[in-house]
């Protein structure tokens, strides 16, 4: 079966799908919560880090002012 | 080279000139910096490493083998490795700013089309071509010539951030996507990741990044000009190596590229090898996936770790003793896979491989920077990550074709844990306090300042 190109390498290839498979069914085991509360979850994560930057920047650049 | 007489005095020697004083502002802005690259590297390689979630889905959509899906994959792996030198070469020529921002804006739009496609040949363009080839702009060939830019004497600890944000990327994103998937469908998922990227990543690469400190009139390593008697600041000097050059071209013919480069490539094979093969080498010790999928988290937080710890150490210390033992302790990671019975395997790995996984990444890039400057550092990294890739390739081929014939990998383990010995034998064998600006420092001749290899720029 073609494999492909995983996680483990620095040039951001694609995970294996049998892989993450493995790692899903973990995650769920662990976590135990519903797919949506995850995407909401993660979600804001993603979202708030970049906010905060932009946040932290503007002030700086304001205060210069 | 860069005309340049050996300095007489100290580093950071000093000449007087007139030049606006800025503003303390607390907190160097090169770390927002850092902090920008960092989630555009975890949004761009984060989302890529998601394709891999989709791949069970396309097949029942599209009734495709996962040959035919894996076509897109393996084009996307070539052509992010080959677009590296060229975008490397468009960020020495134009700053590492614009590069980011059209990467990431061809890379969002491509993204979002393609929740549009239905067929394979749609991914075959858009993600094999298109958006591969537009995330090597979000690359270390670009970001972490900004990096090096902006940093000098903390250059290891700042890259070894921006690599934890690719890791990040990959520990947050996949799953986020994975979730998306089976919440709203795939075509949903690649629309909110573009959108991420297009809503988030493009204007906070617009608001913080700069191409280099002097674009906002600050100095690398937020250093401050002392003001003296007369009220005049004092601009310094930054010195530059001995091996600093002009056109990319003058490093073919030094030493250090080409040790620098073989171990990058070593790098390739070893862990494209490991990240292809991972599972079919789990599968055939009778390794369970509860185990197998443990050990990977293991070896992903110990990853990020060990990235960061060997970034600020390398700040410290002789870098290339720590890219040798990198290697060497990756070497013996691969010697663990042979030697090392069942269950127990795995767990040495992820322990021993994890703390070098990605910990080649900032020591290549920065040892690349110290010793030729950063004026075509974008062009040289480049072309030792596409060294690193055709390693990899060329890697995954050869293990396939070992274990199929032999029916086990130790064959190919001992080969990947051989050329590792070389690689750290050569790295050490690196001269650093020859060839580093860190250790030889010249004088850029007459005085002025090299704006590229340089620190500390005049603004006025």
């Amino acid at each position: 079966m073609p494999r492909f190109p995983g996680i483990l390498a620095h040039h951001s290839e694609p995970i294996d799908p049998t892989l993450w498979e493995w790692l899903s069914v973990k995650i769920d085991h662990v976590l135990g919560l519903s797919p949506g509360v995850l995407v909401l979850l993660l979600g804001a994560v993603i979202v708030s880090f970049p906010v905060v930057v932009m946040v932290l920047v503007w002030r700086r650049r304001g205060g210069a002012n | 080279m860069c005309c340049a007489t050996k300095c007489e005095c100290t580093p950071g020697a000093k000449r007087v000139t007139t030049v606006p004083n800025p503003k303390k502002q607390g907190v160097y802005y090169g770390w927002y910096v850092v902090a920008a690259l960092f989630f555009a590297s975890f949004l761009a390689i984060g989302s890529r490493q998601g394709f891999g979630v989709f791949v069970k889905t396309w097949e029942e959509d599209w009734g495709v083998s996962t040959a035919a899906i894996s076509v897109a994959a393996a084009i996307g792996w070539l052509m992010n490795g080959f677009s590296q030198p060229l975008v490397g070469f468009l960020t020495d020529k134009y700053g590492g700013r614009p590069v980011l921002v059209i990467s990431l804006a061809v890379m969002a739009v491509a993204t979002i089309a393609v929740a549009l496609i239905s067929n394979v040949f749609g991914l075959i363009v858009l993600y094999g071509f298109v958006i591969s080839f537009a995330s090597g702009g979000i690359s270390p060939a670009t970001t972490g010539v900004v990096i090096a830019q902006w940093f000098d004497r903390r250059r290891g600890t700042a890259m070894s951030i921006l690599i934890a944000g690719g890791s990040a990327g990959g520990l947050i994103v996949v799953p986020f996507l994975s979730y998306v998937l089976i919440e709203y469908g795939w075509r949903v998922a690649w629309i909110i990741t573009g959108s991420l990227a297009l809503g988030l990543g493009i204007p906070l690469l617009l608001l913080v990044v700069r191409s280099r400190p002097s674009d906002m009139g600050l100095f690398v390593d937020g250093e401050e000009p002392s003001i003296n008697e007369a009220g005049e600041a004092e601009v310094i000097v930054r010195p530059v190596g001995p091996d600093f050059v002009d056109k990319w071209k003058e490093a073919l013919g030094t030493k250090p590229l080409w040790q620098l480069s073989f171990g990058y490539f070593v790098c390739g094979i070893t862990t494209a090898s490991i990240s292809v093969h991972f599972v079919r080498w789990a599968i055939s010790e009778d390794i369970t996936t509860g185990t197998a999928a443990l050990a990977f988290g293991l070896l992903s937080g110990i990853n990020a770790a060990g990235v960061l710890v060997v970034g600020m150490l390398s700040d410290r210390l002789q870098r290339k003793n720590l890219l040798g033992a990198v290697y060497l302790v990756r070497a013996l990671a691969f010697v663990s896979l042979i030697v090392v019975p069942g269950d127990k395997a795995i767990w040495a790995f992820a322990v021993i491989g994890g703390m070098s996984w990605l910990a080649t990444v900032p020591l290549t890039a920065s040892l690349t920077a110290d010793v030729y400057g950063v004026r075509n550092l974008g062009t040289l990294f480049g072309f030792a990550n596409m060294a690193h890739q055709i390693g990899g390739a060329g890697a995954v081929l050869l293990f396939g074709w070992a274990f199929t014939r032999l029916g086990s990998y130790d064959i190919a383990f001992a080969i990947g844990a051989a050329t590792l010995l070389a690689a750290g034998i050569v790295s050490l064998s690196i001269r650093e306090k020859k060839h580093s600006v860190r250790y030889v420092q010249l004088a850029p001749e007459g005085g002025a300042v090299d704006d590229a290899s340089s620190s500390a720029k005049s603004s006025g």
